[in-house]
Protein backbone atom coordinates (compact mmCIF):
# COMPACT_ATOMS: atom_id res chain seq x y z
CA UNK A 1 0.00 0.00 0.00
CA UNK A 2 2.69 2.38 1.06
CA UNK A 3 4.82 1.45 -2.03
CA UNK A 4 1.78 2.09 -4.29
CA UNK A 5 1.18 5.54 -2.68
CA UNK A 6 4.80 6.50 -2.90
CA UNK A 7 4.46 5.58 -6.89
CA UNK A 8 1.11 7.29 -6.94
CA UNK A 9 2.67 10.50 -6.09
CA UNK A 10 5.42 9.66 -8.44
CA UNK A 11 3.67 9.55 -11.35
CA UNK A 12 1.56 12.68 -10.49
CA UNK A 13 4.53 14.38 -10.10
CA UNK A 14 5.57 13.49 -13.49
CA UNK A 15 2.48 14.45 -14.56
CA UNK A 16 2.55 18.17 -13.44
CA UNK A 17 6.09 18.59 -14.34
CA UNK A 18 4.57 16.98 -17.96
CA UNK A 19 1.83 19.54 -18.17
CA UNK A 20 3.75 22.18 -16.59
CA UNK A 21 6.66 22.32 -18.79
CA UNK A 22 4.80 21.99 -21.72
CA UNK A 23 2.25 24.42 -20.92
CA UNK A 24 5.16 26.74 -19.78
CA UNK A 25 6.50 26.58 -23.42
CA UNK A 26 3.67 27.34 -25.12
CA UNK A 27 2.09 29.62 -23.93
CA UNK A 28 1.57 33.63 -24.96
CA UNK A 29 -0.38 36.05 -22.86
CA UNK A 30 -1.62 38.79 -24.44
CA UNK A 31 -0.69 42.34 -23.05
CA UNK A 32 -2.37 45.69 -22.39
CA UNK A 33 -1.34 48.77 -20.32
CA UNK A 34 -2.39 48.19 -16.30
CA UNK A 35 -4.71 51.92 -17.21
CA UNK A 36 -6.37 50.29 -19.66
CA UNK A 37 -10.21 49.29 -18.75
CA UNK A 38 -11.44 48.69 -22.30
CA UNK A 39 -13.47 45.52 -22.70
CA UNK A 40 -11.52 43.53 -25.60
CA UNK A 41 -13.62 40.50 -26.80
CA UNK A 42 -11.46 37.18 -27.28
CA UNK A 43 -12.86 37.47 -30.90
CA UNK A 44 -11.40 41.46 -31.34
CA UNK A 45 -7.62 39.96 -30.35
CA UNK A 46 -6.90 38.29 -33.73
CA UNK A 47 -8.70 41.48 -35.58
CA UNK A 48 -6.88 44.14 -33.29
CA UNK A 49 -3.28 42.19 -33.88
CA UNK A 50 -4.18 42.41 -38.08
CA UNK A 51 -4.67 45.79 -37.25
CA UNK A 52 -8.76 45.86 -38.32
CA UNK A 53 -9.67 47.29 -35.10
CA UNK A 54 -8.03 50.43 -34.13
CA UNK A 55 -9.62 51.88 -31.38
CA UNK A 56 -10.55 50.42 -28.04
CA UNK A 57 -13.66 50.05 -26.60
CA UNK A 58 -13.32 53.26 -24.50
CA UNK A 59 -12.36 55.24 -27.74
CA UNK A 60 -8.54 55.03 -27.19
CA UNK A 61 -6.74 54.53 -29.78
CA UNK A 62 -4.56 51.32 -30.56
CA UNK A 63 -1.25 50.71 -30.68
CA UNK A 64 0.13 47.91 -31.79
CA UNK A 65 3.52 46.47 -30.59
CA UNK A 66 5.24 43.11 -32.14
CA UNK A 67 8.30 40.99 -31.02
CA UNK A 68 11.49 40.55 -33.38
CA UNK A 69 10.86 37.21 -35.39
CA UNK A 70 14.04 35.48 -33.55
CA UNK A 71 11.78 35.41 -30.40
CA UNK A 72 10.04 31.85 -30.28
CA UNK A 73 6.83 33.76 -28.72
CA UNK A 74 6.28 35.42 -32.11
CA UNK A 75 5.62 31.93 -34.31
CA UNK A 76 3.75 30.71 -30.93
CA UNK A 77 1.39 33.70 -31.65
CA UNK A 78 1.02 33.92 -34.99
CA UNK A 79 0.25 30.06 -35.22
CA UNK A 80 -2.32 29.88 -32.33
CA UNK A 81 -3.86 33.03 -32.73
CA UNK A 82 -3.48 34.69 -35.69
CA UNK A 83 -3.88 31.27 -37.42
CA UNK A 84 -1.16 32.09 -40.06
CA UNK A 85 2.26 31.30 -40.86
CA UNK A 86 5.40 34.08 -40.11
CA UNK A 87 5.35 34.25 -43.99
CA UNK A 88 1.60 34.37 -44.77
CA UNK A 89 1.81 37.28 -41.62
CA UNK A 90 4.75 39.46 -43.46
CA UNK A 91 3.22 38.90 -46.83
CA UNK A 92 -0.27 40.56 -45.08
CA UNK A 93 1.77 43.37 -43.96
CA UNK A 94 3.66 43.74 -47.25
CA UNK A 95 0.74 43.94 -48.89
CA UNK A 96 -0.68 47.03 -46.78
CA UNK A 97 2.77 48.58 -46.44
CA UNK A 98 3.32 48.76 -50.18
CA UNK A 99 -0.42 50.02 -50.67
CA UNK A 100 -0.29 53.26 -48.52
CA UNK A 101 -3.09 51.23 -46.33
CA UNK A 102 -1.26 50.63 -43.25
CA UNK A 103 2.05 50.17 -41.47
CA UNK A 104 3.49 47.06 -39.95
CA UNK A 105 3.69 47.53 -35.97
CA UNK A 106 7.14 48.14 -34.35
CA UNK A 107 8.45 45.32 -33.85
CA UNK A 108 11.09 44.83 -30.32
CA UNK A 109 13.44 42.79 -28.93
CA UNK A 110 12.10 40.93 -26.91
CA UNK A 111 9.71 40.15 -23.94
CA UNK A 112 11.17 42.88 -21.01
CA UNK A 113 11.38 45.71 -24.39
CA UNK A 114 7.23 45.36 -24.41
CA UNK A 115 6.70 45.44 -21.14
CA UNK A 116 8.51 48.26 -20.72
CA UNK A 117 6.80 49.78 -23.89
CA UNK A 118 2.97 49.07 -22.88
CA UNK A 119 3.83 50.27 -19.35
CA UNK A 120 4.48 53.30 -21.00
CA UNK A 121 2.02 53.70 -23.95
CA UNK A 122 -1.71 53.64 -22.74
CA UNK A 123 -3.21 52.38 -25.55
CA UNK A 124 -0.35 49.93 -26.24
CA UNK A 125 -1.29 46.24 -26.53
CA UNK A 126 1.19 42.99 -27.48
CA UNK A 127 1.89 39.81 -26.21
CA UNK A 128 4.54 37.96 -24.46
CA UNK A 129 5.43 34.45 -23.69
CA UNK A 130 3.32 33.60 -20.38
CA UNK A 131 6.38 33.28 -18.17
CA UNK A 132 7.77 36.81 -18.51
CA UNK A 133 4.45 38.36 -17.59
CA UNK A 134 5.42 41.00 -14.58
CA UNK A 135 2.52 42.93 -12.48
CA UNK A 136 3.38 46.05 -14.02
CA UNK A 137 1.29 44.95 -17.35
CA UNK A 138 -2.40 43.73 -17.88
CA UNK A 139 -2.87 40.32 -19.05
CA UNK A 140 -6.22 39.95 -21.49
CA UNK A 141 -6.23 36.52 -21.96
CA UNK A 142 -3.79 33.69 -22.36
CA UNK A 143 -3.07 31.11 -25.00
CA UNK B 1 37.10 74.85 -36.21
CA UNK B 2 36.59 71.61 -34.11
CA UNK B 3 33.79 73.58 -32.02
CA UNK B 4 31.93 74.89 -34.91
CA UNK B 5 31.70 71.60 -35.95
CA UNK B 6 30.30 70.43 -33.00
CA UNK B 7 27.86 72.73 -32.63
CA UNK B 8 27.03 72.19 -36.44
CA UNK B 9 26.60 68.68 -35.58
CA UNK B 10 24.27 69.66 -32.57
CA UNK B 11 22.40 72.02 -34.28
CA UNK B 12 21.44 69.49 -37.30
CA UNK B 13 20.46 66.91 -34.97
CA UNK B 14 18.21 69.15 -33.17
CA UNK B 15 16.69 70.21 -36.28
CA UNK B 16 16.38 66.89 -37.41
CA UNK B 17 14.51 66.19 -34.45
CA UNK B 18 12.03 68.73 -34.65
CA UNK B 19 11.47 70.00 -37.98
CA UNK B 20 12.04 66.77 -40.13
CA UNK B 21 9.29 63.61 -39.67
CA UNK B 22 11.46 59.99 -39.44
CA UNK B 23 11.83 58.94 -42.56
CA UNK B 24 10.94 55.01 -43.13
CA UNK B 25 12.61 53.04 -46.06
CA UNK B 26 11.31 49.53 -47.40
CA UNK B 27 11.29 47.34 -50.47
CA UNK B 28 11.03 44.27 -52.33
CA UNK B 29 12.55 43.18 -55.51
CA UNK B 30 11.87 40.07 -57.46
CA UNK B 31 14.80 38.58 -60.00
CA UNK B 32 13.12 36.44 -62.54
CA UNK B 33 14.57 33.79 -64.81
CA UNK B 34 12.64 32.71 -67.49
CA UNK B 35 12.72 30.81 -71.04
CA UNK B 36 10.40 29.39 -73.98
CA UNK B 37 10.52 25.60 -73.70
CA UNK B 38 10.72 25.66 -77.55
CA UNK B 39 12.97 27.39 -79.96
CA UNK B 40 10.04 28.89 -82.02
CA UNK B 41 8.25 29.72 -78.81
CA UNK B 42 7.51 33.25 -77.62
CA UNK B 43 5.56 34.15 -74.55
CA UNK B 44 5.23 36.78 -72.17
CA UNK B 45 8.30 38.64 -73.15
CA UNK B 46 10.84 35.23 -73.33
CA UNK B 47 11.70 33.56 -75.89
CA UNK B 48 14.38 30.43 -76.07
CA UNK B 49 17.50 32.22 -74.71
CA UNK B 50 17.04 32.56 -71.14
CA UNK B 51 16.43 36.25 -69.77
CA UNK B 52 16.70 37.13 -66.81
CA UNK B 53 15.70 41.11 -66.86
CA UNK B 54 11.97 40.95 -68.00
CA UNK B 55 10.14 40.32 -65.03
CA UNK B 56 12.94 41.73 -62.91
CA UNK B 57 12.55 44.61 -60.31
CA UNK B 58 13.76 46.43 -57.70
CA UNK B 59 11.95 48.88 -55.44
CA UNK B 60 12.57 51.51 -52.38
CA UNK B 61 9.76 52.98 -50.57
CA UNK B 62 10.11 55.75 -48.40
CA UNK B 63 7.43 57.49 -46.24
CA UNK B 64 7.44 59.28 -43.52
CA UNK B 65 4.49 60.50 -40.59
CA UNK B 66 3.92 63.86 -40.47
CA UNK B 67 1.71 64.60 -37.27
CA UNK B 68 -2.20 64.91 -36.84
CA UNK B 69 -2.44 62.11 -39.71
CA UNK B 70 -0.60 63.43 -42.51
CA UNK B 71 1.69 61.10 -44.16
CA UNK B 72 3.81 61.06 -47.45
CA UNK B 73 5.05 58.26 -48.94
CA UNK B 74 6.74 57.79 -52.43
CA UNK B 75 7.76 54.19 -53.79
CA UNK B 76 10.34 54.05 -56.67
CA UNK B 77 10.40 50.98 -59.02
CA UNK B 78 13.24 50.05 -61.30
CA UNK B 79 12.61 47.47 -63.92
CA UNK B 80 14.53 45.23 -66.02
CA UNK B 81 11.66 45.79 -68.92
CA UNK B 82 12.41 49.19 -69.13
CA UNK B 83 16.46 48.71 -69.12
CA UNK B 84 16.12 48.99 -65.31
CA UNK B 85 15.07 52.76 -65.46
CA UNK B 86 13.19 54.28 -62.47
CA UNK B 87 9.75 55.52 -62.06
CA UNK B 88 7.75 56.74 -59.41
CA UNK B 89 5.00 53.95 -58.76
CA UNK B 90 3.28 55.27 -56.06
CA UNK B 91 4.08 59.27 -55.36
CA UNK B 92 1.40 60.59 -52.43
CA UNK B 93 -0.03 62.25 -49.78
CA UNK B 94 -1.95 60.68 -46.95
CA UNK B 95 -4.53 61.96 -44.91
CA UNK B 96 -6.18 59.91 -41.96
CA UNK B 97 -9.69 61.81 -41.40
CA UNK B 98 -10.82 58.77 -39.01
CA UNK B 99 -9.55 55.83 -38.18
CA UNK B 100 -11.61 54.38 -40.62
CA UNK B 101 -11.66 56.81 -43.72
CA UNK B 102 -7.94 57.41 -45.46
CA UNK B 103 -7.39 59.50 -48.43
CA UNK B 104 -4.63 59.34 -50.82
CA UNK B 105 -3.76 62.33 -52.92
CA UNK B 106 -1.22 62.02 -55.52
CA UNK B 107 0.29 59.33 -57.83
CA UNK B 108 -1.29 55.90 -56.47
CA UNK B 109 -2.28 52.26 -58.00
CA UNK B 110 -5.91 52.22 -59.54
CA UNK B 111 -7.50 49.58 -57.56
CA UNK B 112 -8.65 47.47 -61.09
CA UNK B 113 -7.73 43.93 -59.43
CA UNK B 114 -7.51 41.98 -56.57
CA UNK B 115 -3.88 41.85 -56.54
CA UNK B 116 -3.64 45.63 -57.75
CA UNK B 117 -2.46 47.27 -54.63
CA UNK B 118 1.15 45.10 -54.36
CA UNK B 119 0.97 43.83 -57.99
CA UNK B 120 4.63 44.16 -58.17
CA UNK B 121 5.31 42.46 -54.76
CA UNK B 122 5.73 39.27 -55.49
CA UNK B 123 6.60 38.37 -52.06
CA UNK B 124 2.60 38.96 -51.17
CA UNK B 125 1.55 36.05 -53.47
CA UNK B 126 1.25 33.19 -55.00
CA UNK B 127 2.42 33.75 -58.73
CA UNK B 128 5.77 34.97 -60.03
CA UNK B 129 3.58 37.80 -61.94
CA UNK B 130 -0.26 37.56 -61.51
CA UNK B 131 -1.79 35.60 -64.40
CA UNK B 132 -1.03 37.43 -67.51
CA UNK B 133 -4.91 36.80 -69.08
CA UNK B 134 -6.44 38.96 -66.81
CA UNK B 135 -4.00 41.69 -65.66
CA UNK B 136 -3.07 42.77 -68.88
CA UNK B 137 -4.77 46.45 -68.89
CA UNK B 138 -2.71 49.00 -70.56
CA UNK B 139 -2.11 51.26 -67.42
CA UNK B 140 -1.97 50.21 -63.37
CA UNK B 141 -1.39 53.80 -61.68
CA UNK B 142 -3.07 57.64 -61.81
CA UNK B 143 -2.65 60.64 -60.66
CA UNK B 144 -5.58 61.97 -58.56
CA UNK B 145 -7.38 61.29 -55.39
CA UNK B 146 -8.26 58.44 -53.91
CA UNK B 147 -10.36 57.52 -50.87
CA UNK B 148 -10.20 54.25 -48.57
CA UNK B 149 -13.01 53.42 -46.20
CA UNK B 150 -12.65 50.35 -43.97
CA UNK B 151 -15.30 49.07 -41.63
CA UNK B 152 -16.83 46.29 -40.09
CA UNK B 153 -19.97 44.60 -40.97
CA UNK B 154 -21.14 42.31 -38.19
CA UNK B 155 -18.32 39.63 -38.81
CA UNK B 156 -17.29 41.13 -42.15
CA UNK B 157 -14.43 43.38 -42.62
CA UNK B 158 -15.10 45.47 -45.72
CA UNK B 159 -13.11 47.82 -47.48
CA UNK B 160 -14.43 50.54 -50.04
CA UNK B 161 -12.38 52.17 -52.54
CA UNK B 162 -13.03 55.17 -54.56
CA UNK B 163 -10.90 56.90 -56.65
CA UNK B 164 -10.79 59.64 -59.30
CA UNK B 165 -8.04 61.05 -61.60
CA UNK B 166 -6.33 60.79 -64.85
CA UNK B 167 -3.43 58.90 -66.54
CA UNK B 168 -1.30 60.53 -69.22
CA UNK B 169 2.00 58.35 -69.67
CA UNK B 170 3.43 57.41 -72.45
CA UNK B 171 2.82 53.91 -73.25
CA UNK B 172 3.50 51.46 -76.60
CA UNK B 173 0.34 50.61 -78.31
CA UNK B 174 0.54 48.25 -81.83
CA UNK B 175 4.53 49.18 -81.77
CA UNK B 176 4.07 52.53 -81.69
CA UNK B 177 5.29 55.39 -78.63
CA UNK B 178 1.39 56.79 -78.05
CA UNK B 179 0.58 59.55 -75.52
CA UNK B 180 -2.64 58.69 -74.33
CA UNK B 181 -4.97 60.52 -72.54
CA UNK B 182 -7.53 58.59 -69.65
CA UNK B 183 -9.40 61.29 -68.61
CA UNK B 184 -12.26 61.24 -65.66
CA UNK B 185 -11.01 58.20 -64.76
CA UNK B 186 -13.55 56.73 -62.36
CA UNK B 187 -14.08 54.32 -60.15
CA UNK B 188 -14.10 51.90 -57.47
CA UNK B 189 -14.13 49.00 -55.55
CA UNK B 190 -15.50 47.05 -52.57
CA UNK B 191 -13.66 44.00 -50.52
CA UNK B 192 -15.25 41.93 -48.22
CA UNK B 193 -13.67 39.82 -45.93
CA UNK B 194 -14.47 36.76 -42.80
CA UNK B 195 -12.06 34.20 -41.81
CA UNK B 196 -11.44 32.59 -45.00
CA UNK B 197 -13.38 34.49 -47.40
CA UNK B 198 -12.58 37.30 -49.52
CA UNK B 199 -15.13 38.71 -51.96
CA UNK B 200 -14.45 41.37 -54.07
CA UNK B 201 -16.15 43.55 -56.89
CA UNK B 202 -14.56 46.76 -58.77
CA UNK B 203 -15.85 49.22 -61.94
CA UNK B 204 -14.11 51.67 -63.42
CA UNK B 205 -14.50 54.29 -66.38
CA UNK B 206 -12.26 56.42 -68.18
CA UNK B 207 -12.58 59.01 -71.16
CA UNK B 208 -9.84 57.61 -73.71
CA UNK B 209 -7.86 59.13 -76.11
CA UNK B 210 -5.26 57.44 -77.83
CA UNK B 211 -3.79 59.40 -80.63
CA UNK B 212 -2.16 56.62 -82.61
CA UNK B 213 -0.85 57.10 -86.45
CA UNK B 214 -2.08 54.32 -87.97
CA UNK B 215 -5.74 54.29 -86.41
CA UNK B 216 -6.05 58.13 -87.00
CA UNK B 217 -4.93 57.15 -90.80
CA UNK B 218 -7.24 54.96 -90.95
CA UNK B 219 -10.10 57.09 -89.47
CA UNK B 220 -8.98 60.04 -91.48
CA UNK B 221 -9.68 57.86 -94.98
CA UNK B 222 -13.24 56.93 -93.77
CA UNK B 223 -13.80 60.65 -92.90
CA UNK B 224 -12.42 62.23 -96.23
CA UNK B 225 -14.55 59.06 -97.90
CA UNK B 226 -17.82 60.67 -95.99
CA UNK B 227 -18.26 57.85 -94.14
CA UNK B 228 -18.02 60.14 -90.88
CA UNK B 229 -20.06 57.32 -88.69
CA UNK B 230 -17.17 54.59 -89.49
CA UNK B 231 -14.31 57.21 -88.65
CA UNK B 232 -15.44 58.06 -85.36
CA UNK B 233 -15.64 54.16 -84.12
CA UNK B 234 -12.02 53.49 -85.72
CA UNK B 235 -10.62 56.60 -84.13
CA UNK B 236 -9.85 56.44 -80.21
CA UNK B 237 -10.94 60.02 -79.16
CA UNK B 238 -12.91 60.75 -75.78
CA UNK B 239 -14.25 57.24 -76.08
CA UNK B 240 -16.06 55.37 -72.87
CA UNK B 241 -13.72 52.62 -71.57
CA UNK B 242 -15.85 50.36 -69.28
CA UNK B 243 -13.98 47.52 -66.98
CA UNK B 244 -15.59 45.69 -64.44
CA UNK B 245 -14.16 42.95 -62.29
CA UNK B 246 -14.90 40.48 -59.61
CA UNK B 247 -13.16 37.80 -57.62
CA UNK B 248 -13.00 36.03 -54.71
CA UNK B 249 -10.84 33.97 -51.97
CA UNK B 250 -11.27 30.97 -50.37
CA UNK B 251 -7.79 30.82 -48.37
CA UNK B 252 -7.91 27.80 -45.61
CA UNK B 253 -5.16 26.46 -43.40
CA UNK B 254 -3.36 24.25 -46.14
CA UNK B 255 -5.44 25.02 -49.19
CA UNK B 256 -6.20 28.33 -51.05
CA UNK B 257 -8.38 28.40 -53.94
CA UNK B 258 -8.58 32.18 -55.72
CA UNK B 259 -10.34 33.16 -58.57
CA UNK B 260 -10.62 36.69 -60.56
CA UNK B 261 -13.31 37.51 -63.96
CA UNK B 262 -12.72 41.07 -65.68
CA UNK B 263 -14.67 42.54 -68.51
CA UNK B 264 -13.26 44.99 -70.54
CA UNK B 265 -15.73 47.09 -72.91
CA UNK B 266 -14.09 49.76 -75.60
CA UNK B 267 -16.97 51.68 -76.84
CA UNK B 268 -16.88 53.13 -80.45
CA UNK B 269 -12.97 52.79 -81.12
CA UNK B 270 -10.63 49.81 -83.11
CA UNK B 271 -9.39 48.30 -79.97
CA UNK B 272 -11.28 44.92 -79.32
CA UNK B 273 -13.04 44.11 -76.07
CA UNK B 274 -11.91 41.82 -73.95
CA UNK B 275 -13.41 39.34 -71.56
CA UNK B 276 -11.02 37.11 -68.69
CA UNK B 277 -10.66 35.33 -66.49
CA UNK B 278 -8.41 32.72 -63.68
CA UNK B 279 -9.26 29.80 -61.35
CA UNK B 280 -5.77 29.41 -58.77
CA UNK B 281 -5.96 26.53 -56.60
CA UNK B 282 -3.13 25.75 -54.16
CA UNK B 283 -2.01 23.56 -51.39
CA UNK B 284 0.09 24.20 -48.85
CA UNK B 285 2.23 21.81 -46.71
CA UNK B 286 5.47 22.80 -44.72
CA UNK B 287 6.89 26.01 -46.24
CA UNK B 288 5.70 25.06 -49.86
CA UNK B 289 3.02 26.12 -51.56
CA UNK B 290 2.06 24.14 -54.75
CA UNK B 291 -0.55 25.31 -57.12
CA UNK B 292 -1.87 25.02 -60.39
CA UNK B 293 -3.85 28.40 -62.44
CA UNK B 294 -6.30 28.02 -65.41
CA UNK B 295 -7.22 30.93 -67.14
CA UNK B 296 -8.96 31.85 -70.33
CA UNK B 297 -8.41 35.31 -72.29
CA UNK B 298 -11.25 36.68 -74.96
CA UNK B 299 -10.61 39.40 -77.40
CA UNK B 300 -13.48 40.33 -79.41
CA UNK B 301 -15.18 43.10 -81.66
CA UNK B 302 -17.77 43.57 -84.01
CA UNK B 303 -17.00 44.77 -87.26
CA UNK B 304 -16.93 48.27 -87.13
CA UNK B 305 -17.47 48.24 -90.97
CA UNK B 306 -20.49 46.58 -91.28
CA UNK B 307 -22.48 49.17 -92.50
CA UNK B 308 -20.23 49.60 -95.62
CA UNK B 309 -20.79 47.03 -98.48
CA UNK B 310 -17.85 45.56 -100.67
CA UNK B 311 -17.51 46.72 -103.69
CA UNK B 312 -18.38 50.86 -104.09
CA UNK B 313 -15.13 51.54 -104.37
CA UNK B 314 -11.56 50.09 -104.87
CA UNK B 315 -10.09 53.01 -101.77
CA UNK B 316 -13.05 52.10 -99.53
CA UNK B 317 -12.66 48.40 -100.05
CA UNK B 318 -9.30 49.06 -99.01
CA UNK B 319 -10.31 51.15 -95.93
CA UNK B 320 -12.57 48.17 -94.97
CA UNK B 321 -9.74 45.51 -95.49
CA UNK B 322 -7.56 47.72 -93.53
CA UNK B 323 -9.91 48.39 -91.08
CA UNK B 324 -11.05 44.50 -90.55
CA UNK B 325 -7.34 44.09 -90.36
CA UNK B 326 -6.86 45.95 -87.98
CA UNK B 327 -9.66 44.63 -85.53
CA UNK B 328 -9.17 41.04 -86.49
CA UNK B 329 -5.47 41.04 -85.61
CA UNK B 330 -6.79 41.77 -81.56
CA UNK B 331 -9.38 38.81 -82.05
CA UNK B 332 -7.99 36.15 -79.21
CA UNK B 333 -9.22 33.34 -78.19
CA UNK B 334 -6.32 31.55 -75.62
CA UNK B 335 -6.03 29.60 -72.45
CA UNK B 336 -3.31 28.94 -70.24
CA UNK B 337 -2.63 26.40 -67.19
CA UNK B 338 -0.03 27.35 -64.99
CA UNK B 339 1.84 24.84 -62.74
CA UNK B 340 3.74 26.72 -59.85
CA UNK B 341 5.96 26.16 -56.25
CA UNK B 342 6.55 28.64 -53.40
CA UNK B 343 9.09 27.71 -51.50
CA UNK B 344 8.95 29.90 -48.46
CA UNK B 345 13.39 29.23 -47.56
CA UNK B 346 13.76 32.26 -45.49
CA UNK B 347 11.58 34.98 -43.47
CA UNK B 348 11.56 37.76 -46.02
CA UNK B 349 12.16 35.82 -49.35
CA UNK B 350 11.06 33.16 -51.03
CA UNK B 351 11.97 31.14 -53.91
CA UNK B 352 9.36 30.43 -56.91
CA UNK B 353 9.19 27.80 -59.68
CA UNK B 354 6.59 28.57 -62.74
CA UNK B 355 5.64 26.51 -65.86
CA UNK B 356 2.98 27.69 -68.41
CA UNK B 357 1.37 26.07 -71.07
CA UNK B 358 0.12 28.50 -73.35
CA UNK B 359 -2.58 27.71 -76.06
CA UNK B 360 -3.98 30.06 -78.72
CA UNK B 361 -7.48 28.56 -80.30
CA UNK B 362 -7.13 31.20 -83.06
CA UNK B 363 -3.35 30.44 -84.32
CA UNK B 364 -1.82 27.42 -83.18
CA UNK B 365 1.62 28.47 -84.11
CA UNK B 366 1.46 31.00 -81.18
CA UNK B 367 1.06 27.88 -78.64
CA UNK B 368 4.07 28.28 -76.21
CA UNK B 369 5.67 26.99 -73.08
CA UNK B 370 7.13 29.05 -70.53
CA UNK B 371 9.35 28.15 -67.48
CA UNK B 372 10.26 31.03 -65.11
CA UNK B 373 11.99 31.20 -61.46
CA UNK B 374 11.99 33.51 -59.56
CA UNK B 375 13.63 35.03 -56.13
CA UNK B 376 11.40 36.85 -54.30
CA UNK B 377 11.91 39.62 -51.26
CA UNK B 378 10.63 42.08 -49.08
CA UNK B 379 13.19 44.40 -47.04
Amino acid sequence: MKLLNKYKIKLSLITFFLVYSVGALADVAVIVNSANTAAIDEGDIPRIFLGKIKSYSTGDKVTLVNLNSDQSARAEFEDKVLNKSATQIKAYWSKLMFSGKAKPPKELENDKAVIDFIQSNPGAIGYISAESVTDSVKVIKTY
Amino acid sequence: MKHTCKALIVTSALFAGNLHAEIVFNGFSSIVGGVTTSSKDELYGYDDSFDFKNDSLFALQASADLTDGIGVTAQIISRGKNDWDVDFEWAYISYDATDDLRFLVGRQRAPFYMYSDFLDVSYAYTWITPPAGVYDLIFDTFDGVGAIYSTSLGEFDSTFQVMYGRNTDKLDVFGETVSPDFKDLLGGSFTLTRDWLTLRAGIFQADTTIPHSGINEIAYGWQQAGFTDVASDVLIEEDKALFVELGFQLDFENFLIVGEYTELTLDDMAIADEESYYVMAGWRFSNMLLHVTYGVDENSKNDLTAGVPWGLDPGIDFLKASTQGLVNQQKADESYITLGLRWNFHESAALKFEYTDFSDDLNSLHDAGVFRTALVTVF
